[in-house]
């Protein structure tokens, strides 16, 4: 039972989820809320004994109706079922951060202040007087650095303070502020206290003012038409703007005798000379993400060793239970299926972790804010933010890691158009065989293969970005960039480790689950008790499909090699290879899984089975079909909704097919 | 004029905004209201404008800025 609940809230970059990680640790769960897409992040923590459940709300700038994230924000607070609410601001850039206070202000709820960000603000030279804001606030407020482990005292202190006198705040000066605007007495004098529970008269008609669609309806509702129409014509765009002026009159007033600036205005920094750089600012975002994703491999290498010592496993495994007189089916069920499962996901595993890393780090430091600067152009015709740019170019090495790195944009639809995206992308287990296959087949005109997979790369994600694009970026959200680039910050690493980990085991249940599962299937379909491969399941169903598939281009070998792509690239030259030279096909995935066995006579089988046709519409299938099975899992992971995670996987199965119908079609006019 | 109009180093005073509700609330909510003063780090053609106004460092993409008046102050 928790002694209260605690709910964040705060813009964009004032560092909410540095400090709800450093607060919860592993403690926290993340889930949707009721009915929407959009991230719900709860965790609990104890302090002097007492536990307490802790909410980080998704809003974004403001307690607006701009977006499901506002909407969702103001919604929980009103309800009362934070006890008290923790507001963010951004010491170093106080005047505009103090924005969220000033727009939350009326909601009838305790609170208290924390003004982040303390170290920034002093290397600016900013000197803030806490005790005259608090004054002026009637609220507790704290000066801290949530990267800094000893600033966590002031924030329990005030945090208790809050809690034990459910402090709120002083409105009054706010009040007068508005008070000066066109119609606020008129609108105000038709509400009462509890016209809609939770928020105050105040609050009801300022939003009023500003046209809040959700709010005007509500009080067309509740008002008589009389009331309604007498009131809703102040709500216009003047209205908006004059009462924005009036929030930040209050504020500078809040800060006049408060804030003591000794060193004169920032001017861009040596590092963002060149990432604003006319020239150099692409150059520069595309190195820092390559070396983003090199880097990515150093923490990575460890657990990838970890999956190959399970992978070298097997085979004294296998013996072992040989030795043991265990039947056969057994031992290929606990090493072809299971360990060998494990061994995938715990490589694969590898990777997300280093991904998820590097990337939340350039986040948390402000690097991914100036990506997002330099591309906003470029991507805004896909209808995507600048931060977009990040993933795509992290999938030309791991769509997975493309997927845990679209976390960072904020905007939900963005993000499944964004993460659909990365899978046209080819990965670097698609280089690995796309190359080799061209060369087999195609000798010195492989280049030119290459070179039309890139350009169908870029030609299917104009397509993608506009099939998707319709349903999931509204026109609303089409908007270009409003940003801030805030300071470069230190990280705390404590708080991202922690959130690292708890990622990485989070995908490593969701993908155990599915590749299990998978393997599982394959290995059914292609065991056959004994050696010949005419009896597996497998060899029946594809003489059964090849009809079909030979009208899509491919011989029914291919066709299986394809389906099993889906699972991993990496395997699909292993299984290409057990198929033709008719080994043990059990032992044939198995091994293709671990991307090894390939029949040493593969290019003369393949050239003396396949036609140049045939090979071109397999090697286009392959690489724009679904990346992997744990790409999949990774993607559900990220954008919570089976539904959109099914139709990008059922439309990349089937484009790749068509994609490899019309390669076959070129091939045969060529050839 | 236009607050893309604007050289780099200039210093100017916000004197109106137009636009949807969505972009008055988020132009407001991020400190650009009639009257606050800015100054422009960068304009770059095909990049977002940078200004400085409010504490804080601000990207503005360029078709998004069509709604915001400015007029020059010289120092």
């Amino acid at each position: 039972m928790s002694a209260a609940t605690i709910a964040l809230l705060g813009q964009p970059n004032s560092g909410k989820s540095t400090l709800f990680n450093a607060l919860t640790g592993l403690h926290q769960h993340v889930g949707n809320w009721p009915g929407k897409t959009v991230e719900k992040k709860e965790g609990t923590f104890t302090h002097n004994g007492k536990s307490y459940s802790i909410a980080d709300l998704p809003g974004s700038y403001s307690m607006s109706a701009n977006s499901d994230e506002e909407v969702i924000t103001r919604d929980f607070i009103a309800s009362g079922k934070a006890d008290v609410v923790c507001i963010l601001a951004d010491s170093s850039q106080l005047e505009r951060s103090l924005f969220m206070l000033a727009d939350f202000a009326g909601m009838d709820v305790p609170c208290f202040l924390i003004l982040n960000m303390a170290d920034v603000a002093k290397d600016q030279g900013k000197y803030i007087n806490v005790s005259a804001i608090e004054k002026k606030l009637g609220i507790p407020v704290a000066l801290i650095s949530a990267n800094d482990k000893n600033s966590y005292e002031k924030f329990y202190d005030v945090f208790e303070r809050a809690v034990k006198e459910k402090t709120k705040l002083n409105v009054s000066a706010l009040e007068k502020e508005y008070e000066s605007l066109n119609g606020y007495d008129e609108i105000k004098s038709s509400l009462e206290d509890n016209t809609i529970e939770g928020y105050s008269p105040m609050w009801l008609t300022v939003k009023t003012l500003e046209n809040d669609k959700v709010i005007t309806a509500k009080l067309r509702e509740k008002l008589s038409n009389e009331d309604f129409n007498r009131i809703s014509r102040y709500s216009d765009t003047k209205g908006a703007i004059a009462a924005g002026e009036s929030k930040f009159r209050w504020i500078d007033d809040i800060l006049k005798d408060a804030v003591n600036v000794t060193k004169t205005r920032a001017t861009l920094g040596k590092l963002d000379r060149i990432y604003t750089h006319r020239f150099w600012g692409k150059p520069a975002v595309v190195l820092t993400v390559i070396l983003g994703l090199v880097g990515s491999f150093i923490p990575a290498l460890p657990v990838m060793g970890l999956g190959s010592l399970v992978d070298a496993l097997k085979v004294a495994v296998s013996e072992m239970l040989a030795g043991a007189g265990y039947p056969d089916f057994i031992n290929q069920i606990l090493c072809n299926v299971i360990l060998q499962s494990m061994s995938f996901v715990i490589k694969m595993l590898g990777f997300v972790f280093g991904v998820t890393l590097v990337f939340g780090l350039l986040e948390e430091v402000g690097v991914m804010a100036r990506i997002s600067y330099v591309f906003d152009n470029t991507m805004s015709k896909l209808g995507l933010q600048g931060k977009s740019v990040m993933p795509f170019l992290v999938s030309f090495g791991c769509t997975m890691g493309g997927a845990a790195g679209s976390r960072v944009i904020d905007n939900w639809g963005q993000k499944v158009l964004t993460v659909a995206l990365t899978w046209a992308v080819p990965c670097g287990a698609t280089w690995a065989i796309i190359p080799m296959l061209s060369s087999i087949f195609f000798g010195s005109a492989a280049p030119v293969v290459i070179i039309a997979i890139l350009l169908v790369m870029i030609l299917h994600m104009w397509i993608t970005a506009k099939v998707f694009g319709r349903n999931l970026v509204k026109s609303e959200d089409k908007f270009g960039m409003i940003m801030e680039l805030p300071p470069y910050h230190k990280p705390k690493w404590g708080a991202l480790f922690r959130y690292v980990f708890g990622r990485t085991k989070d995908t490593f249940f969701r993908v155990t689950k599915v590749v299990l599962l998978v393997c599982g299937i394959f290995w059914l379909l292609s065991y056959s008790g004994s050696d010949s491969y005419d009896s597996t399941l497998l060899y029946k169903l594809g003489i059964a499909i090849e009809p079909f598939t030979k009208l899509l281009g491919m011989p029914w070998q291919l066709f299986i090699a394809f389906v099993a792509s889906s699972v991993g690239k990496e395997g699909a030259i292993g299984v290409i290879s057990a198929l033709y030279s008719g080994t043990s096909y059990a032992q044939g995935f198995n091994e293709a899984m671990s991307g090894g066995a390939v029949a040493a006579n593969l290019n003369e089988l393949l050239l003396a089975n396949v036609s140049r046709p045939e090979a071109l519409a397999f090697i286009f299938a392959i690489t724009f079909n679904m990346p992997c099975i744990v790409a999949l899992a990774a993607t559900y992971q990220e954008i919570h909704s089976v539904k959109w995670t099914a139709k990008i996987a059922a439309y990349y199965t089937l484009s790749a097919l068509l994609i490899g119908f019309i390669a076959y079609h070129v091939g045969l006019l060529i050839w | 004029m236009k607050l893309k109009e604007l050289k780099e180093n200039s210093e100017a005073v916000v004197t109106g905004l137009d636009g949807d509700p969505r972009f008055i609330g988020r132009i407001t909510s991020i400190g650009l209201t009639p009257g606050s003063s800015l100054s422009v780090i960068k304009n770059d053609r095909n990049r977002p404008v940078l200004i400085y106004a409010r504490d804080t460092m601000i990207a503005l993409n360029r078709k998004e800025c069509e709604g915001i008046e400015v007029s020059e102050v010289r120092a």
